[in-house]
Order: C-alpha cells, then sequence, then structure tokens
C-alpha cells in the first residue's frame, strides 16, 4: 500500500508534467492557428478594431489619439480636416460650416454659416448657440482643451467664475450665425477650432463625463461604451454626406480594448480583428508582417523624457546637458520600437518647415559622468516617472538605467495610464523626470512651443509644460509669434531659432519621432492614412 | 529484532528501546521524535534540501553576477557584442532599418535578443537577455532573492503579529478575543490579492510616512509589510482556536494557581504547545507569501521595475512570449519548484510534529 507521502509526491509531479504540457500544447496551437477572416466582397460590413484604450468618448473630455481616431468620424466640427493621404489632409475644409470663415483684416474676428439642415443623431437640430454651450461646456467640465479657447472675448472670465456669458461668441439660430471675437490675434485660432474639443454638441448636455452618449454629428454615433471591454459605431441616419466628410464605408465599427500589444497583434493575425493600431512588440514585426499587412504611419510626435527645471537636480543645466549626452536614441529606437522611429534631439518632427535637425548633443557617457559630479549631483535621488505601457516602461527602465550609469541615483515609478499625466502635471507631485510623448493636435509650431514649453502656460494642475520651463525671453518670443498669422519663411526662421535656443536650456531630453506601425489583416484594402488622425476608417474596404 | 512499522510516525517507545538494542528506556521529548520521523520522510527532506538549493542560489546572486556573469541585473548592453562559442553575436539586434534616400523602413527583420548561451559564452547570458539586453539569468537569481526577502521576511512578520494576537484572543478571550476575532474578519472579508494589490499600489507611489516610519516608494518592505498584514487571519485564526483548547487545560489552571502572570503564561505555558502548529504554519505561509508577491509583482504592485522579481519577470518576459517564452517560463518553474518543496517539506513538518496525524493515516 503506498503511504500518503508517496502520493502527495506522485501527485505533484503529475501535475507539474500537466502544467507543462498544457503550455506546450498552448504554444503549439497559438503558432498554428490559420488565419480565419470572414468571405465579403468589397463592402466592408463590420470593421472590427483593436485598440489599447481610450481615455474619454466625450468631445470636450477626450485627448488621446485613439480616442479622436474614432471621434473624427462621430462629432464635426465648425471646420475640419479632408479626408485625403499625405500633405493634403492638413488642408482645412468646412465642415459644419457652409464655408471657411471670414476673417476680419486686424484677425480678431471670424464668422461661420452653418450649412442649412444640420442635424445630430437624435433628431434634433445643430444650432449655432450650440457651438456657444460647447465652449462653456468645456470650461465648466475642466476638459483638456479649455486653454486653446481662453483668447475668445470674456472666455477667461467665464473660465474663473463658471457663470455668465462669453460675450465673444455671438450666435444667431434663425439666421445660423456664430461670430467670434479674440482678444488677440491668433495665428493658429483656425486649426484650434477644428480640434474636437469645439465640436458643437446639444445645448443643455450635462457637463459631467458622457462618454459615448452625446448624439453626434458625423457619419456614426456610438453606442455600447463600456471602459473594459470597448464600444461599437454605428451610422448616423441623420447625417448627409458632404464633398468633404464621406459617408463612410464600414455598416459598423466594433473596437475591444485590450492593452496586451501582443495580443492585439495575434488577434489580427488569427482573423479575429481585422486592424489594431497597438504597437508591434519588437520582436514580431517581421512576423506581424509576412501575417498581414503593416502600414507606418509617419504622424507628426516626439517622444522625450522631460526635466523639471524647479527641482533638484535637473534645476541645474549641467545636469540636464549631462543626460542628454548620456542617452544612446539610437538604440532606444531599436529597444523600444524595433527600430521603428529616428532618432531627434529637437523638439519638433521632421514633417515642420522650420524644422532643422539639432545635434547639439554628442553621446559620451563618461563626459556625462564628469558634469553630474562637477555639478554636485553624484547620487542625488531621482524618481523617473513613466506610465503602464508597454514602450513607456521600456524606455523609462532604460532611461533610469542611463541615469544611474552617469552617478545618480534613480528609481523607476509606474502609474497607470489614466492617472500618469495628471499626477506628473500637479505641482505638489514636485516630479524630478520622467517619460512623456506629444502628438500633434494641429500642424503649427504653437501647438507644441505655446503648450509645452511657454512658462506663460504653466498651472498648478493639469499642466503640460512638464518641465516646468519658464524662461522669460523664450516666453517672449512665443508670445510674438502667436500673433503671426501666416508661417512665413520668416516666421519658420524665427521658430527655428526658439527651439535651437530652448534645446541649447535642455528642459527636454527628445530621443525619437516615432513612425506608428498600423496592423490589418490581408483581406482589408483602400486603406488610407490621414495625416492628423491616422488610419482612415471611412475609406477602408475589403479585397 | 521486531520489524519497524513502515510508517515512521508510528515509532513506539518499544520500537526505540528496540533499535536502542534493549537499554534503558530513555525518555525523549516530542521535538527528537519529531526529528525521527523527519529523518525517515525522505520526500519532505528532499523537498527541503531542493528549497535550500534555491535559497542558496539566490543568496549568492551577487557572487555569480560578479564573477561569472560580469554583469548586474540592470546593466543593459543593448549595442554590445558576446563570443558565444567562439562567434560574436550582437545582444540586441535586427529590427527595422530606415533608409534616408527613399524615406522607407524595411520591416524584414525584427529584433533579435540573444538566446540562451548555456555556458558557452564563459557564464555571460547563461539564460539569454531579455528586451533591455540584460542577462536573464542574473535577473533571475536576483528576483529570487527578492522574492525570498519578501516571502520568508512576511510570514516572519506575519506569524509574529498573528501569534501575539492569538495569543492575547485565546488567554483573555471576552472583549479582548472579541475585537481581536472581529479584526482579523475584516481583513478576511477581503479577497487577498485585491487588498494586497490596493495597498501595495497606494504605497508604491509615495512610500509610506505615517507614525514616524519612513519607508522609500520602492523600498521591498513595502510588499513584505503589505503581505505580511493580508495574511495574519490565516495564522491568526487556527492559532487562536488551539489558544483558547490549551487555555482549559489543567497546567494553565496550576500556572494561574502558584501566581504566574499572563505574560509569563501565554510565552512560557500556552506558546510551546502551539509551537509546531506554528511551525508547520510557518512553512505554508512562506509558499503563500512568495506566491502572493509573484502576483502582486506581476500586477505591478510587488517588487518595482528595473528591480527583479520572479513576479515581474514573468509579466516582462510576457512580452516575448512567443520568441522567448523562456524569459517567462524560467522564473515561472522558479516559482513552481520553491513552492512546491516548500509545501512538501511542510506536509512532512506536519506529520512529524503532530502526533494525532498518525490517527488520520489511513490503511
Amino acid at each position: 500500500m503506498i503511504r500518503k507521502r508517496q502520493w502527495t509526491w506522485v501527485a505533484s509531479v503529475a501535475g507539474l508534467a500537466a502544467a507543462v504540457s498544457l503550455m506546450a500544447v498552448a504554444f503549439g496551437v497559438s503558432a498554428n492557428r490559420s488565419n480565419a477572416a470572414p468571405q465579403h466582397s468589397h463592402a466592408v460590413g463590420t470593421l472590427r478594431a483593436v485598440l489599447d484604450t481610450v481615455d474619454f468618448l466625450d468631445p470636450q473630455q477626450a485627448y488621446t489619439g485613439q480616442a479622436w481616431w474614432a471621434m473624427w468620424d462621430v462629432y464635426e466640427t465648425l471646420i475640419t480636416y479632408r479626408h485625403v493621404d499625405g500633405g493634403a489632409g492638413y488642408k482645412l475644409v468646412p465642415g459644419l460650416a457652409r464655408s471657411l470663415p471670414t476673417v476680419s483684416a486686424n484677425g480678431l474676428t471670424y464668422k461661420f454659416k452653418l450649412r442649412k439642415g444640420l442635424r445630430y443623431s437624435d433628431g434634433s437640430k445643430v444650432k449655432a448657440s450650440d457651438f456657444k454651450y460647447t465652449i462653456k461646456r468645456g470650461f465648466l467640465a475642466t476638459g483638456q482643451g479649455v486653454g486653446f479657447y481662453t483668447g475668445i472675448v470674456g472666455a477667461e472670465e467665464f473660465q474663473k467664475n463658471l457663470t455668465g456669458d462669453i460675450p465673444g461668441i455671438k450666435t444667431n439660430n434663425a439666421r445660423r450665425t456664430i461670430t467670434i471675437k479674440l482678444t488677440k490675434r491668433r495665428g493658429d485660432f483656425l486649426t484650434i477650432l477644428a480640434l474636437i474639443f469645439a465640436a458643437p454638441v446639444p445645448t443643455g448636455t450635462p457637463s459631467a463625463i458622457q462618454n459615448g452618449t452625446i448624439p453626434s454629428t458625423g457619419p456614426y454615433r456610438i453606442i455600447n461604451y463600456d471602459p473594459s471591454r470597448g464600444f461599437s459605431m454605428v451610422r448616423n441616419t441623420h447625417f448627409k454626406p458632404t464633398k468633404y466628410i464621406p459617408r463612410g464605408n464600414p455598416n459598423r465599427v466594433d473596437v475591444t480594448f485590450n492593452g496586451d500589444a501582443n495580443a492585439a497583434v495575434q488577434k489580427v493575425i488569427d482573423g479575429q480583428a481585422d486592424y489594431t493600431n497597438a504597437a508591434i512588440p519588437p520582436d514580431r514585426i517581421a512576423n506581424a508582417r509576412s501575417r498581414g499587412q503593416l502600414k507606418l504611419r509617419a504622424a507628426a510626435n516626439t517622444y522625450y523624457f522631460w526635466m523639471n527645471t524647479t527641482q533638484a537636480p535637473f534645476d541645474k543645466l549641467q545636469v540636464r546637458k549631462a543626460v542628454n549626452m548620456a542617452i544612446d536614441r539610437q538604440a532606444m529606437v531599436t529597444l523600444v520600437w524595433g527600430g521603428l522611429g529616428r532618432p531627434t534631439q529637437n523638439v519638433l518632427p521632421p514633417t515642420y518647415p522650420s524644422y532643422k535637425k539639432l545635434t547639439l548633443y554628442s553621446r559620451n557617457v563618461s563626459k556625462a559622468t564628469q558634469m553630474i559630479t562637477a555639478a554636485g549631483a553624484r547620487g542625488a535621488h531621482v524618481t523617473v516617472w513613466t506610465r503602464a505601457v508597454d514602450d513607456a516602461v521600456t524606455a523609462g527602465q532604460y532611461y533610469t538605467s542611463v541615469l544611474n550609469d552617469i552617478g545618480l541615483n534613480a528609481r523607476l515609478t509606474i502609474l497607470p495610464r489614466s492617472t500618469y499625466y495628471s499626477t506628473i502635471g500637479n505641482e505638489n507631485t514636485h516630479a524630478q523626470t520622467g517619460w512623456a510623448r506629444w502628438l500633434e493636435d494641429y500642424p503649427h509650431p504653437l501647438d507644441w512651443f505655446d503648450v509645452l514649453l511657454n512658462g506663460n502656460r504653466i498651472t498648478a494642475q493639469d499642466n503640460n509644460n512638464y518641465a516646468w520651463f519658464n524662461n522669460k525671453k523664450i516666453n517672449k518670443e512665443i508670445e510674438a509669434l502667436k500673433k503671426e498669422p501666416n508661417l512665413t519663411p520668416a516666421v519658420n526662421a524665427r521658430w527655428t531659432k526658439v527651439e535651437k535656443e530652448i534645446m541649447q536650456q535642455a528642459p527636454w531630453a527628445p530621443w525619437s519621432n516615432r513612425v506608428f506601425p498600423e496592423f490589418f489583416t490581408k483581406q482589408m484594402g483602400c486603406i488610407h492614412m490621414q495625416a492628423l488622425y491616422g488610419f482612415d476608417l471611412s475609406r477602408v474596404c475589403r479585397k | 529484532m521486531a520489524e519497524h512499522a513502515v510508517d515512521p510516525s508510528l515509532d513506539t517507545p518499544a520500537l526505540l528501546a528496540a533499535e536502542e538494542h534493549e537499554v534503558a528506556i530513555v525518555g525523549r521529548s516530542p521535538w527528537y521524535l519529531a526529528w525521527r520521523r523527519l529523518r525517515r520522510n525522505y520526500v519532505a527532506l528532499v523537498a527541503f534540501a531542493v528549497f535550500c538549493l534555491i535559497v542558496l542560489a539566490c543568496a549568492f546572486a551577487p557572487v555569480y553576477a560578479h564573477h561569472v556573469a560580469h554583469t548586474g541585473p540592470n546593466d543593459t548592453h543593448v549595442a554590445e557584442t558576446v563570443k558565444v562559442g567562439g562567434k560574436e553575436k550582437v545582444v540586441i539586434g535586427g529590427g527595422a532599418v530606415y533608409d534616408p534616400k527613399t524615406n522607407t523602413f524595411d520591416t524584414s527583420k525584427s529584433i533579435i535578443v540573444l538566446g540562451p548561451t548555456w555556458w558557452h559564452a564563459h557564464g555571460r547570458f547563461v539564460l539569454g537577455a531579455d528586451n533591455l539586453g540584460r542577462d536573464a539569468a542574473v535577473r533571475m537569481l536576483y528576483g529570487g532573492r527578492n522574492s525570498l526577502i519578501i516571502g520568508i521576511g512576511s510570514a516572519f512578520i506575519c506569524s509574529v503579529i498573528a501569534v501575539i494576537l492569538a495569543l492575547l484572543a485565546g488567554y483573555y478571550g471576552g472583549w479582548v478575543d472579541w475585537v481581536i476575532s472581529r479584526f482579523f474578519d475584516l481583513i478576511w472579508a477581503f479577497p487577498v490579492l485585491l487588498l494586497a494589490i490596493a495597498l501595495g499600489s497606494a504605497l508604491s507611489v509615495n512610500g509610506f510616512h505615517h507614525f514616524g516610519i519612513h519607508i522609500e516608494p520602492g523600498s521591498l518592505w513595502i510588499p513584505v509589510l503589505v503581505i505580511s498584514y493580508v495574511l495574519i487571519p490565516y495564522i491568526g485564526r487556527p492559532v487562536r482556536g488551539q489558544v483558547l483548547s490549551l487555555r482549559q487545560k489543567e497546567f494553565v489552571e496550576a500556572a494561574v494557581g502558584q501566581g504566574a502572570g499572563p505574560i509569563r503564561i501565554m510565552f512560557s505555558d500556552l506558546l510551546p504547545n502551539v509551537a509546531s502548529t506554528i511551525l508547520v504554519f510557518f512553512t505554508l505561509i512562506v509558499a503563500t507569501d512568495i506566491l502572493t508577491e509573484a502576483g502582486l509583482s506581476y500586477l505591478g504592485a510587488g517588487v518595482r521595475l528595473p528591480d527583479a522579481s520572479w513576479g515581474n519577470l514573468i509579466a516582462s518576459g510576457q512580452q516575448q512570449i512567443h520568441t522567448a517564452p523562456w524569459l517567462a517560463v524560467a522564473p515561472g518553474i522558479a516559482i513552481v519548484l520553491t513552492v512546491l518543496s516548500l509545501n512538501i517539506f511542510g506536509d512532512g513538518l506536519r506529520d512529524a510534529l503532530d502526533p494525532r496525524a498518525k490517527v488520520r493515516i489511513e490503511h
């Protein structure tokens, strides 16, 4: 008779063997699974997309590329961008407005007229006064984009008191007119109006976050939003296509959330999804390319490490310069993106006319170490902040090891993506350094320098100037350039100079302009990339 | 000489006398008897040896890192090469290549991370490199160090607190027992892992700076204290039950009658009688704590990156599960071996220490 302890041993070994066998089977099944996409004609029917997440599906709140990708076809703005490929996609065209606005000679007054017969997806009429309500709602809801609209007459007062009117916006529902008056001329104001923050919503929409429940004006409307699962987009039956805004090919778009890039890519390979914009794991790029369609999108973006110029040891210029000299930017592009990116030391990406490649900091780790010692920062405790997304964690770990290599005492803190930006943008956090990226909201240098590096725009909370960079001379130049209505060669030359002066102060250690992989099944066709919003789902088809 | 019973836990004094060549019967302590039973349980001893081997290997992680692998656990070797069997190999190579002339990327190659060299590189990258070019074997050992420190440390702290509370509750009874039991119930009401994640996440950002105690955010004390706290009832409740029943025994009444104070009675009379239970629970709770730590670190609420633990190594290795599965599997196997060996040893210890267990053995 076998004793009890021998049975325990036998059972334990059998259990271990079973577990190993199951894992081997799982790998084998995963490797051999075939691409079983449904058979369709050219019609798309339902487009199945996998995104990692969206922050909000409320136009006055959302501020991520993924959310805007979806909502560009849901919430229309007075003016919008063309549904075309390449640089032509940056051209502003009428959206809800009948035409581009008339602008007064002094650049302070913009007049729009809405198209006739506009309706929301619930059938209610789109009124001119809804635009004013929308701007007010942004302030009431402390939306992330409200800073763009404080230049409207009366907006700053409304932001302080949250009651009353914004006299700078005058509307006439009968005539369908909207007149906007600014306090100061602003060269990027049209592009600001094209931001989804300014997409009209029905008057009376609660200022509390409304994810996917606000009636839409675009070709689709959102249904079934579940923050842990995803959402769907179905046709807005009250939408009428225009010359610039197409009806949209898919009848329905089902978006599933999956934060695991490997799993998202595998879903497309296995035919369980048609598209994902997940960061292809660097070790699977060739595999993905062979088993699907890998498109690369060169969106205007910069990935960087900010260094808080008000917090030791980064309050010392020598330390910030040392960090710039220590980072191996090409190695980071390889590690984090699998090579899908270009190293950079610039704030602006190369898509801008004012871009001139900067090579201020040659890599020299030993010199960087000496500079840290000379600055008296050797052994200084540093907390590196990053968010809980694979590429950001990888970049954060590498950056932490670099800081330790040059003599700092760095530790990594990883925050959930939902709280990351609000935490590092809060002055009470006293965050020293960390990961960040910027994808352009609109194609203008102001979207970079004014938002991210103008000391006058620093706020105690939800601050976007994570370096707390406040250089009076540079601030003054940015404010002056804000008034320039057009990006002439002379204006661009001034932006180039501003960028160089900023990087000489090194509030950032920029490291790459990423090239975004967009991954599709082999059955998808008509794949077009819009310059600002990425994969244009309205034009997609099946082969 | 009489045949020995197959089951050593059934040793009787007569048997022992026969073994000792029929000399006069000498009284042996329960601990000696337990040791004799344990040393005949070869399975438990082998399991303990495996556990000790794992602990030793992890304890010597700095020696391995410095003298064998010649690298630290967080040192990246991205653009470096290693000689493997005489051939130069890149630690991290491949990847998309940008052609500035055509402004396009050649995506025909993925990143290739150096695989296991199995000692063909003179001890470097024995288990290969991870996605940041770090030595996976070095990180495994350092990860084991952290996981074992947290597992054993939290088990010790948990046991000390739980035993003290159980002694107080069982000895005094009444409202003291009521308060302590409700405290156990309060912790017990929460799912262990969820409570640990909530506490770990909350403390991992700013650390703990209250009541004169200062613990920095990255400190191992955070997961140690969090895991100790959430598992207190797992030892406290059974020990409390035993103390309650022992409290009614005559020897305790005798001690009370002789004027012994509560502290003396709890620690000199009651504690030795529950020591065997505590010892068994301790080994089992170490295994539970190692698993809990692995779960917490996997979810990002335990040991903070870039420091390694077996849990966060599995999470990191998961990113390369398709191309380098050993990065996730190896720490998983380490956890399984450690927990299994502790559980088997714990079972053997219980059989050896608890004489009543022999009554439950079925023949």
